[in-house]
């Protein structure tokens, strides 16, 4: 068999819990024992995590075979093997959290169903199944990510408050309340992001239509630069006996870091590669996923396979330092795990070769640059001129974006840069800074319809 | 291991330095397309530079970023006055970190939108 087909979603079957039916939604949201407002998570007065995307995610299928805030016995097992209690492999806890005097407050038990409200409306519910406590958030933050003793393989330094995943986990409130959840009202979402939304069931469905049997997968948290399109397209010769048909960017939207680049440049700027024709529309999509990024490396690697696959890619591009911040990680960590597996996580072969795995590709690249001596684009393990080679290094290309150069068409495509000056007049910086950061988690990305209940 | 910066030259800035003799210093990057002084700094006047700015970063080809726009502007104005790229202009803009932190504080939150 060479040609390779769509595969499965991870689990065997694709989540959907979202209710459609307003009447049916209302007659849920009237029968819950209370309402709990989302608020977001907050480490020193800074949104760090709005739990409303977790929510989405798993509801529209993203995190299939997820379906709700984990037990502690879940949670346990994910921390000591990476796998649900169902034996399918996953990288992260994901609970709803509470404090002691919110649970008074509610006063829900197990079997109780809990209104969720977003932005005042009703939005979701949850059953609950189990309410277990977190005795030590900071040891599981720990645990979540690893320690240069217990994961030598791939952690290199101790996590610590500098690393945004582990201070979500740090933050987690002591009481998790476990359960399924169902979207009972669903959002709309705003502009730009609504023309990119492509749930797993639509994006199958999507690529169906399209005719592609072969999709490959760009991750990106950044605004394409001529880098990152050369990526694409190398990438993109992947494929079974001809390349893959089509090449899917889907965007982590989720709360930002001061420095990067607006959610709205980011989709925006990746849909500019496709109406300037660099990448021609027939073979290239913009998509996203409501995640607050861990910044996990490798785990985080796995948790983009999940997404992906279940969105019906069959194949995943990964270069190096993938979802990483800082050098905790070791740089090539993602693509170890995807290679030959990363023993101290509960993986001793690639995440493709253990049983309950993923079906999704991996295809790990090396880096790009420019040649001055080939006088073009470059990949590493091509072009011989290490010695003449100017890398793209993002925060140079920050640099001169915040400088108001105009960047040359070897950096930016014009179109792509427009995006950026664009998003640059509305919030006033080319960048997230502390102002953007607040605002985006009030507005969100989505509003909800009324809904008296 | 020695760090080093780069300071891009837009038209306006590679007009205030014709005759200065730094002509000759200028790297043209990307084929040609971008033009920029280079500067190598010594371990002390690095470590300098990365104390005094917080954003500051070593990036993968080893040059410190993420500065203030406030301290690139500073920079170039002390090469084109100094008409070095030695130590002696980082210690021109050490001199004036208590400006440049001014100015910095003000674009955190607003920075020119540029004509296109």
């Amino acid at each position: 068999m060479l040609q390779i087909e769509t595969p499965p979603p991870h689990g065997g079957r694709l989540i959907e819990r979202v209710v459609r039916d307003p009447e049916l939604g209302r007659k849920w949201a009237k029968n819950c024992a209370a309402a709990y407002d989302i608020k977001p998570t907050l480490s020193d007065g800074v949104p760090i995590r709005n739990v409303y995307r977790e929510i989405m995610s798993i509801c529209y299928g993203f995190f299939s075979p997820v379906e709700g805030s984990m037990k502690k016995a879940e949670v346990e097992r994910i921390l000591k093997e990476r796998r649900l209690l169902n034996d399918w492999i996953f990288p992260y806890p994901l609970v709803f959290d509470i404090t002691e005097e919110e649970l008074k407050d509610l006063g829900v038990t197990v079997g109780d169903r809990l209104l969720l409200r977003l932005k005042g409306k009703p939005f979701a519910i949850l059953d609950i199944t189990e309410i277990w406590r977190i005795d030590d958030a900071e040891e599981l933050a720990t645990k979540t990510f690893g320690t240069p003793e217990g994961n030598p393989e791939v952690v290199q330094e101790p996590f610590n408050a500098k690393m945004p995943g582990w201070v979500i986990y740090k933050s987690l409130k002591p009481v998790v309340l476990a359960g399924k959840y169902t979207i009972i009202n669903e959002p709309t979402f705003l502009e730009p992001f609504d023309r990119f939304w492509f749930p797993p069931r639509k994006s199958r469905e999507e690529y169906a239509r399209r005719g592609w049997r072969t999709v490959i997968n760009h991750q990106t948290r950044n605004v394409p630069h001529i880098g990152h399109e050369f990526l694409m397209k190398d990438a993109g010769f992947t494929g079974d006996t001809e390349p893959c048909h089509g090449i899917q960017v889907n965007a982590i939207i989720g709360v930002k870091r001061a420095g990067d680049y607006p959610d709205e440049a980011i989709i925006e700027g990746h849909e500019a590669v496709n109406l300037g024709g660099y990448i021609k529309p027939e073979r290239h999509i913009v998509t996203f996923t409501l995640w607050d990024m861990r910044y996990g490396n490798p785990l985080e690697s796995m948790l983009h396979g999940i997404i992906r696959q279940n969105m019906g890619c069959t194949h995943h591009m990964f270069g190096r330092d993938h979802a990483a911040v800082g050098e905790y990680y070791e740089m090539f960590a993602t693509q170890t795990l995807w290679s030959k597996g990363i023993p101290s996580y509960g993986f001793p072969a690639s995440v493709n070769d253990v049983p309950y795995g993923l079906q999704i590709r991996p295809q790990n690249m090396k880096e790009f640059w420019y040649c001055p001596v080939c006088n073009e684009i470059a990949y590493s393990e091509c072009c011989g001129h290490t010695k003449e080679k100017q890398k793209f290094s993002g925060s140079f290309v920050r640099g001169m974006v915040a400088e108001g150069i105009f960047p040359p068409k070897v950096i930016f495509r014009p179109e792509v840069y427009k995006v950026i000056v664009k998003w640059w007049k509305e919030f006033g910086f080319p960048f997230c800074n502390a102002k953007y950061v607040k605002e985006k988690e009030v507005r969100l990305e989505v509003d909800l319809p009324d809904m008296d209940i | 291991m020695s760090k080093f910066m780069s300071v891009l030259l837009d038209d306006k800035r590679m007009e205030a330095i014709k005759g200065s003799g730094l002509e000759e210093k200028i790297d043209k990057m990307f084929g040609g397309a971008l033009n920029a002084f280079t500067l190598e700094l010594s371990d002390d006047k690095a470590k300098e530079v990365m104390d005094a700015f917080f954003s500051a970063r070593v990036d993968s080809r080893g040059f410190i970023t993420d500065v203030p726009i406030a301290f690139s502007r500073t920079l170039f104005e002390e090469i084109a006055k100094a008409k070095s790229l030695g130590d002696d202009v980082i210690d021109g803009v050490l001199a004036r970190v208590d400006e440049i932190k001014e100015a910095a504080e003000k674009e955190s939150e607003f920075l020119p939108v540029p004509e296109l």
